[in-house]
């Protein structure tokens, strides 16, 4: 069994580690993803340093980690940067939040390795229903992979 | 058959029964999806005697959406998925708008029944089949598979019917809930695409802020071309994964399929929802190879704005249903975006009707004059839609001599414009013809007074009159800001002179102090708008003037008014207003 495999399995999908540093936030992500997913088992980061490591020594890794990129002196860049830079996280999606549309922004985060960019509106629900067209995708996406693995096609309800 | 009041054990009492109802009520009533009850919906009808298993199914007319099984020999038991294909005949099952409870030998289930497989492999002898209608074409049906080939006990059917009212109504609640979210949702989207639209007017730009705002609020996907003559140009894409960004700008720029489709909106369809067989030949669908795959849903809507079409929006749906329930709201959002692209590129076509106006008001180029370098620069108020008052020129006499002028009407527009043309030209027509400076300010005022002219001009004039080996400068000041004088030393000095506004009193007189210039010096004119540019924290560029003329003056005299147009508008915060500035070096070697 090569390295990427033995990665693989350590995937729990169903877990989600939000990086955000206010409480206040968190607790909005948190409220609009216990909705949406209520599957899903979320954990919280308010702080961005050691994020890689964290993961690294964890027995699993979260499917996806929901980053606040617009953090104070380009910290969320780092955290991305960092998640990037270890091959072992590269089954990790990256789903980076901020409040900014602007071009140049989405290329940054692109650049650093994110794999999906969502705009953070001021309107709670637009911004719950943001971040569930994100999720979603992802997790889909994680379906139709596993599916076409092991020649089944779930579909979770 | 034992009474119910003794299967305690085995089964769900009458009393048990309606505890249960009432739970499963308080349940809905809080569920965000049905499918939630279903674990202890199901649950509780296997309690029941002689039930081997129950079935739930929703439909879409012919069309299975999912079923899921209770196996009861699982502790407790599971609830599975399976994946099952619809067929025509299931539709034959519908119920039409009501419930229908009917029971079946389980040998007898054909054509239109995915769940016989599973029943029967359970070993049920007989069902009994409920089945209920929901919302938008939908349906449901709860199925209970028996031990016995006997008719069921009446108390059966009479709780799936039960049990389906509990799962209609429940899920009659969410759909009217979700309706309610997204039309919040939607106006708050409407809402966040205002203000990008507004907050720029840069329609690239824009166009591509609204299409991230878009991905994944609404859509997977969304593209936005723009017509450039007959073609559709895109300007913006968006794609959810960042892996099919690229993929989707190729598709956007290069697909003929898809430019088809573009174009059947643009040239009289209207908005377009394609999905199903309507996606087949294109690079999306079901059935499309590569990446496009798994897109269901393609929308497409004109950009409409004062009748001509400006180009297409564009969305990619991953979910069948995502797009069938916001038609309006896709035509508003389009709506939106055309006119926010009308008012952008009509702002930019007046705004470069203005700077031509403008440049015509100026001379197209300064004399050459043996013994000085000229300069001139002139920049236009940001975002300014008005012509504004600022002017020069540079007249050029016998015997070396030369005049320059500088002034200001006041405000913008087009009687600004009206008066500044008529204030050059006169000054210039009377400087051609040799008048003094002071006494061409007397006259333009005198004009002014004639023309019952409502606004103020200012304006600076001096006349170089070759002098040893540099100049004598005569300046005519009416209420302008003082020139400024920078020696070969570097050293900055104030020409101190000064007048009455232009156009205020028809008697007022003007007089001209002299000053010397020589070889290195250099004469500084300009107009408030470079004195009164402020920066974020309140500081005018007044104080750091002759600081920036000393630094500046001692580049390249062919660029120096440039130079010091570039230091005041970096410095400013907005430009509000215009800024022109006439320089004159003296040269060292005439």
């Amino acid at each position: 069994m090569n390295e990427v495999q033995q990665h693989h399995q350590r995937v729990d999908r169903r877990r989600i580690l939000v990086v955000e540093p206010s409480a206040e936030d968190a607790k909005t992500i948190e409220q609009a993803l216990s909705r949406t997913h209520p599957h899903l088992r979320l954990e919280f980061a308010s702080r961005e340093d050691g994020i890689a490591e964290r993961l690294l020594a964890a027995p699993t890794l979260p499917g996806l980690v929901l980053l606040n990129v617009h953090l104070p002196e380009h910290q969320g860049h780092a955290v991305l940067r960092a998640i990037r830079s270890h091959p072992h996280l590269s089954e990790v999606t990256v789903v980076v939040f901020t409040p900014s549309t602007s071009p140049t922004e989405v290329d940054s985060c692109y650049q650093a390795g994110a794999d999906s960019y969502v705009y953070k509106p001021v309107n709670f629900a637009l911004f719950r229903t943001a971040l569930k067209g994100a999720i979603d995708y992802w997790q889909d996406s994680a379906s139709r992979i596993r599916g076409s693995l092991d020649g089944s096609c779930p579909t979770p309800r | 058959m034992q009474p119910e009041t003794e299967v305690t054990n085995c089964g769900t009492s009458a009393a048990r029964w309606s505890e249960v109802l009432h739970e499963l009520w308080s349940a809905a009533d809080r569920a965000e999806d049905v499918t939630a009850l279903a674990g202890r919906l199901y649950t509780v009808l296997a309690e029941f005697p002689g039930v081997l298993t129950v079935v739930g199914t929703r439909w879409h007319g012919g069309q299975l959406r999912y079923m899921r099984g209770l196996r009861t020999a699982d502790s407790p038991p599971a609830l599975l998925d399976t994946d099952q294909e619809g067929c025509a005949e299931a539709a034959a099952r519908a119920p039409g708008s009501g419930t229908r409870v009917r029971e079946h030998d389980t040998a007898d289930l054909a054509a239109g029944w995915p769940e016989a497989e599973l029943l029967r492999a359970v070993g049920a002898k007989r069902v009994v089949e409920c089945v209920f209608a929901l919302d938008a074409g939908d349906w449901a049906s709860l199925v209970i598979g028996l031990v016995s080939a006997e008719p069921a006990d009446p108390a059966l059917s009479l709780r799936l019917r039960q049990a389906s009212e509990v799962v209609a109504t429940c899920n009659r609640r969410i759909v009217t809930q979700r309706e309610h979210e997204r039309r919040q949702v939607h106006d708050a989207f409407l809402a966040e695409a205002s203000l990008q639209m507004d907050a720029s007017l840069d329609v690239e730009e824009t166009l591509q802020r609204v299409a991230r705002l878009a991905v994944p609020a609404v859509a997977e996907g969304c593209l936005l071309h723009l017509r450039q003559g007959p073609r559709l140009v895109p300007v913006a894409s968006a794609h959810i994964a960042a892996d099919r960004q690229s993929w989707l700008a190729d598709t956007a720029s290069g697909d003929a399929w898809l430019t088809q489709v573009l174009r059947r909106s643009v040239e009289g369809e209207g908005g377009l929802i394609l999905s199903g067989k309507a996606l087949v030949g294109g690079p999306l669908g079901a059935k499309a190879a590569g990446v496009g795959t798994s897109v269901r849903v393609l929308s497409v809507n004109p950009l409409r704005a004062r009748g001509r079409v400006l180009g297409t929006l564009t969305f990619l749906f991953h979910h069948e249903d995502a797009s069938t329930q916001m038609p309006r709201f896709l035509a508003d959002l389009a709506n939106r975006a055309a006119l926010a692209i009308d008012t952008s590129t009509l702002y930019e076509q007046r705004r470069q009707h203005v700077v031509s106006l403008q440049r015509h008001l100026l001379p197209a180029e300064l004399p050459h004059s043996p013994g000085l370098v000229l300069s001139s620069a002139y920049e236009v108020a940001d975002d300014s839609l008005d012509v504004g008052g600022d002017f020069y020129d540079a007249i050029p006499g016998p015997s070396g001599r030369i005049a320059l002028l500088i002034g200001d009407v006041c405000g913008r527009g087009a009687e600004a414009a009206a008066l500044t043309g008529l204030a050059r030209h006169t000054l210039r027509t009377l400087l051609e013809d040799g008048s003094p400076g002071a006494h061409t300010l007397v006259r333009l005022n005198q004009a002014l007074h004639r023309e019952r002219a409502r606004r103020f001009v200012t304006a600076l004039v001096v006349t170089l009159v070759p002098e040893g080996d540099g100049f004598r400068a005569e300046v005519a000041n009416a209420g302008h800001p003082p020139p400024l004088v920078r020696r070969a030393s570097s050293r900055v000095e104030r020409v101190e002179c000064g007048g009455l506004l232009l156009g205020v009193q028809s008697s007022a007189a003007y007089t001209s102090v002299s000053v010397d210039l020589g070889p290195g010096d250099s004469l500084v004119l300009f107009t408030d708008g470079l004195t009164e540019a402020r920066a974020r924290d309140g500081r005018f560029f007044e104080d750091l003037l002759p600081g920036a003329v000393a630094r500046e003056g001692a580049g390249d005299p062919r660029w120096l008014a440039g130079r010091l147009v570039h230091a005041g508008v970096d410095f400013r915060v907005s430009g509000e207003d215009d800024v022109a500035v006439l320089a004159a070096f003296v040269k060292e070697v005439r």
